[in-house]
């Protein structure tokens, strides 16, 4: 027996060792990312030293895939956590594995797995590893498509809490093809789509104290959520709707109130070639959804709700996003792009891009009727309280040459510090972006850029928020031989600020392979992508990475 | 095949959405937890005797818990009341599930009590005697033999702490008063931990040969925690001599319980380890 293991262990190391192919009739497939962190003490910036001198995240993920059948694991090490992450996620060892089964119709995973009902208004399992979010779900997840049009989904599980799993979730979801299950709309120009989920979570009792004396919360250990919704489509125009609710969920995050929570979310577009227009409306009020009541981080979110803010990736208009507030906002977006035709008076020789976009995120107008224990407050379904955030952006991108791009940005941000749970005055901020891409031949290219914010806001040692004050940074970035790049930048808060952030960084790229080393300064802040956010220390030091795939 | 798939695929699908919410009714979204908090001075404690709790985890699915209930009697009947037993039906384990409809005796409180001393890890029936360790563990054995060394062992000692409960039902609540004298001086902080059980109960039982007995009677059945699962701290200088006393209101019986086979049991444990220091018992007048 012992032997035949040994031969079987040998086959496939070899074929490991061979490209990781034809293992067994199947294929491996894999990914490695080490991320390491040096950092040292600036007291300016606020950087601490570190007391393991090197911090690591290091992941390995193996897929193993033969015809309908694949397994999976990752390793995962925090030999420290990197600066941002939580410290819970100190050790390492096998974080994921999953086996699964998967046809046309049918599709069974065992083990670690991720998911998303609609929008995931009602369940969102996902990891966003640059966040340190990750809320897989280990359990037992069904999708069975019995006919044509018709895909129903089945979950059971307890979510990943670092190294632990805690609660209980389960999950059922059903998604109609309106047009191919009713044979006269099958060819149908307005396409339909409705769905439903339902989501519950199950925690045992525990003793809650309430604001009287000698009383305690009688918690509901049962929570569900549900939702409908739906999608419509013609021609180039498109309508898509989910409403959620929740049930009695008393948590840290509503501190412990019984009031149900609901969430609207409504998005309308319209496209044709060279022009797209979309409408985004949200309302959210009181739908954090954990797995565990008592959990206040990052993690065991069940749930999402949709973020209608842009993504902007520039360093300025990025410096304050938004992250989305579960316990409640009401908020509307906006989004216009348009492409002048070349050869026209706007459009020129090479046309120019046009993308116009805003957003505003206001607080719910609620009257309160108690705290811990009790139903909380009352809200007015449309009615508005005080603005959380709101932000414009005009960009204009424009071929000048051949060879030479120019996108010219302003943008106009309003953010309230109360929603990264602070007090402060409201910051108005005006940001001007000038971004140059210049091909020089094949191999080599040349980017500058250039930003400015103007804000209202200053520096206060009481508050410590280093992003206040007005700033410029410029960046050059230099990709020669189609492999190396490096790019030099600095931020610097010219008046009412501190601190002042250089970054060079030198990159290699190889086939599926990327090495890059940095040096410099990060500015304290808080990152965001799709609304969920985490917080970010200063560092002074080195940073590399190093990932491949196989 | 298919349609028995859909149908079973369909089934477990609406099972798992139907009764997967639980709503609590305006007005119920606090409950009395039990614990005032009032301590005072008192008159003392005319018993100073040192009792025992045996706390026995078991399950109407376990066919050798029958035994651990005659072996309990056995010892109860030996030592009179310097003993006290209480049987907790945590819901932990599949073979602490009701058989039928028969009563369904398993509380939150079990569960925290037998994750904490890790009892689901093992077997059924579990005992601890006054929550005492051996070693660095907790001496958790199957209490179908055993029994007296252990309570020897407890009730051996001279009592650092007597204690005497006296609970009356008034309208909507039970009135309980503990009082404590203290015999010797403890510098630890202690707890007192009030719970309700219940005598007389007939619910189904599985024994040894697989049958189910319908008529089964479980006694001294645990039915609530009273005061947090961990006791409400008892405010003292715990110096010798010293005499306290305090008042509880429970109003969080239920309706399908027989208050006249019901029991409260006081028992004063140390706060870090947990230990019970001595106990006593008395019945609802």
């Amino acid at each position: 027996m012992r032997k035949k293991i040994i031969i079987a262990a040998s086959v496939i190391l070899f074929s490991f060792s061979a490209k990781a192919q034809g293992i067994l009739g199947g294929h491996v497939t894999g990914n490695v990312q080490l991320d390491g962190q040096i950092s040292s003490r600036d007291s300016v910036i606020g950087s601490t030293d570190v007391p393991q001198k090197l911090l690591s995240n290091a992941r390995a993920d193996i897929l193993y895939t033969n015809g309908d059948f694949s397994a999976g694991l990752r390793y995962e090490g925090y030999l420290g956590p990197m600066l941002g992450f939580n410290s819970q996620y100190a050790g390492q060892g096998i974080a994921n594995y999953f086996v699964s089964y998967k046809t046309q119709t049918l599709a069974i995973t065992a083990g670690h797995f991720y998911e998303q009902f609609g929008n995931g208004m009602t369940l969102r399992a996902y990891e966003d590893r640059y966040l340190g979010i990750d809320n897989a779900i280990r359990g037992i997840n069904v999708m069975y498509r019995p006919v044509r049009g018709v895909t129903l989904k089945g979950l059971i599980g307890q979510q990943r809490y670092y190294w632990e799993t805690r609660g209980l979730v389960r999950g059922v979801d059903a998604e109609l093809s309106v047009n191919d299950i009713v044979n006269a709309l099958a060819e149908a120009k307005t396409r339909i789509t409705i769905g439903g989920s339902f989501v519950s979570k199950y925690e045992d009792d525990e003793t809650i104290l309430s604001d009287i004396d000698g009383y305690k919360l009688n918690l509901p250990l049962n929570v569900g959520c549900g939702s409908v919704r739906m999608d419509i489509s013609h021609g180039g125009f498109g309508l898509q709707t989910e409403y959620a609710r929740k049930g009695q969920d008393p948590s840290i995050m509503n501190n412990y109130i019984y009031k149900n929570g609901e969430a609207l979310w409504v998005s309308a577009s319209y496209s044709q070639k060279g022009m797209s227009a979309n409408i985004q409306a949200k309302r959210v009020d009181n739908m954090g959804f954990k797995s565990v009541r008592s959990e206040s981080g990052e993690m065991l979110y069940i749930n999402y709700t949709p973020a209608i803010t842009k993504q902007h990736t520039y360093a300025f208009l990025s410096m304050y996003p938004y992250a989305t507030q579960s316990t409640g906002e009401i908020g509307l977006q906006g989004d216009f792009m348009y492409k002048f035709k070349k050869e026209t008076f706007l459009g020129g020789k090479y046309g120019t891009d046009l993308h116009i976009n805003a957003s505003l995120i206001k607080g719910l107008d609620t009257t309160r009727i108690g705290g811990i224990g009790t139903d909380g407050y009352t809200s007015t379904f449309f009615g508005t309280g005080d603005t959380y955030y709101g932000d414009m952006s005009l960009e204009i991108a424009k071929k000048l040459s051949g060879k030479v791009k120019l996108t010219a940005t302003y943008g106009y941000v309003v953010f309230n510090p109360v929603v990264e749970g602070h007090e402060g005055d409201i910051h108005h901020n005006h940001v001007v972006i000038g971004d140059m891409t210049w091909k020089i031949n094949k191999k080599n290219v040349l980017r500058v850029e250039a930003e400015w914010m103007g804000s209202d806001s200053k520096y206060d040692p009481a508050v410590d928020d280093k992003r206040c004050g007005d700033w410029i940074m410029g960046l050059v970035e230099y990709n020669f031989t189609s492999a190396w790049f490096i790019s030099l930048s600095d931020q610097y808060p010219y008046k009412d600020g501190v601190g002042n952030y250089y970054n060079i960084s030198v990159g290699y790229t190889k086939g599926a392979s990327r090495m890059q080393i940095g040096y410099g300064k990060q500015r304290e802040g808080i990152i965001c992508i799709g609304g969920v956010c985490r917080n970010v220390p200063a560092s002074n030091g080195l940073t590399f990475s190093l990932t491949t795939s196989f | 095949m298919k349609k028995i798939f859909n149908s079973i695929f369909i089934i477990a699908l609406t099972a798992l959405s139907l009764g997967a919410c639980d709503k609590i009714e305006e007005g119920n979204y606090i409950v009395f937890s039990g614990a005032s908090g009032e301590w005072f001075d008192g008159e003392g404690v005319a018993d100073h005797s040192q009792r025992a709790l045996i706390e026995k985890y078991t399950g109407v699915r376990c066919v050798n818990c029958p035994d651990a209930d005659v072996a309990i009697n056995a010892a109860l009947s030996q030592y009179g009341d310097k003993l006290l037993a209480v049987a907790i039906h945590d819901s932990c384990l599949a073979f602490t599930r009701p058989i039928g409809d028969s009563p369904d005796m398993r509380t939150p409180d079990g569960d925290t009590w037998s994750k904490y001393f890790g009892i689901f890890n093992g077997s059924y029936p579990a005992a601890l005697v006054s929550r005492t360790t051996t070693g660095n563990a907790w001496d958790i054995f199957t209490p179908t033999s055993g029994i007296n060394s252990r309570v020897d062992n407890v009730i051996g000692q001279q009592a650092k702490v007597a204690v005497e409960a006296s609970a009356i039902h008034q309208t909507d609540a039970i009135s309980i008063t503990v009082n404590l004298e203290f015999m010797q001086t403890v510098s630890d902080d202690l707890t007192v931990t009030l719970f309700i059980m219940e005598d007389g109960i007939v619910a189904t039982q599985r024994l040894h040969d697989g049958t189910d007995d319908e008529n089964y009677v479980h006694n001294h059945v645990l039915r609530d925690v009273i005061t947090d699962v961990w006791g409400a701290d008892i405010d003292c200088t715990g110096n010798s001599g010293e005499k306290r006393y305090a008042v509880f209101s429970y109003k969080n019986f239920s309706q399908n319980w027989n208050l006249d086979n019901c029991h409260i049991v006081a028992f004063i444990s140390n706060k870090s380890t947990r230990e019970i220091i001595n106990v006593a018992e008395c019945e609802i007048k």
